[in-house]
């Protein structure tokens, strides 16, 4: 791997998306309109901390309720420095009810939905 | 009236400030150490079972006005005394919460011990 040193960001933990926890179940998700509810709640405070590029919830669906993304939800900041910001204020706080767990999640991964 | 779509409730998240069953529980909730998937799971489960703990210890159940869902017709025991409470049904939820988490928690966490005052359900109870 040391032909890539240069070309990527030697610090592992400054991504730029972010992976939120223990926020959601799949129960509400169920509810379009709740869902829909839940990741306005989620973006208006997330944009708090930086541009965001993009927001992604996985839903469950008919046929697939086993996928390891629902009940997270990733966020993809324009850059790492609001990641950091937004990893440090979110962590520990309540979403309804629920203590947010909050960590840095691979953007190769979260770009082909790889949860 | 005025055409925009009414919030059926208020915004979920909590204030900066006030998380007692967090502060109590005393675990990390920002990871930066590298977890796989297994291991972020099986950490929050254990993350969760400890924050109902904690909850359900300092009688913390009863979620703020907006987060609350419609209550159920009331009912009464023989002494008319009513049974199904908000504090009572919250309690429960929780704890129903907590024993599916515990059993998920065993079969994915090698020498997982429950909370010690978990009681697991008896099979008489509905």
């Amino acid at each position: 791997m040391s032909m890539m040193a240069g070309t990527t960001n030697k610090d592992a933990d400054s991504g730029r998306v972010l992976c939120l926890m223990n926020m959601i179940t799949p129960e509400e998700l169920m509810d379009a309109d709740e869902a829909d509810e839940i990741l306005e709640d989620v973006k208006e405070e997330c944009v708090k901390y930086g541009p965001i590029l993009e927001v992604k919830m996985p839903r469950p669906t008919t046929g697939n309720r086993q996928n390891n993304g629902i009940g997270k939800i990733y966020i993809k900041y324009e850059d790492s420095s609001s990641a950091k910001k937004a990893l440090a204020a979110l962590a520990g706080r309540k979403f309804a009810d629920r203590t947010v767990v909050v960590t840095v999640f691979g953007e190769e991964y979260f770009d082909v939905n790889a949860w | 009236p005025d055409g925009t779509k009414k919030r059926r409730k208020r915004n979920r998240w909590g204030d900066t400030t006030e998380n007692k069953a967090a502060g109590l529980m005393n675990l990390p909730t920002a990871i930066t150490a590298p977890m796989t998937a297994e291991q972020l799971d099986a950490y929050v489960t254990h993350l969760r079972v400890e924050e109902i703990s904690q909850k359900l210890r300092i009688n913390d159940v009863v979620p703020a006005d907006g987060d609350r869902s419609p209550s159920p017709p009331p009912q009464y025991d023989n002494f008319g005394r009513r049974v199904n409470t908000r504090e009572y049904r919250y309690k429960k939820r929780l704890e129903e919460e907590r024993h599916k988490l515990i059993e998920k928690a065993m079969k994915i966490i090698p020498s997982y011990h429950p909370p010690s005052d978990y009681r697991r359900p008896t099979k008489t109870q509905e």
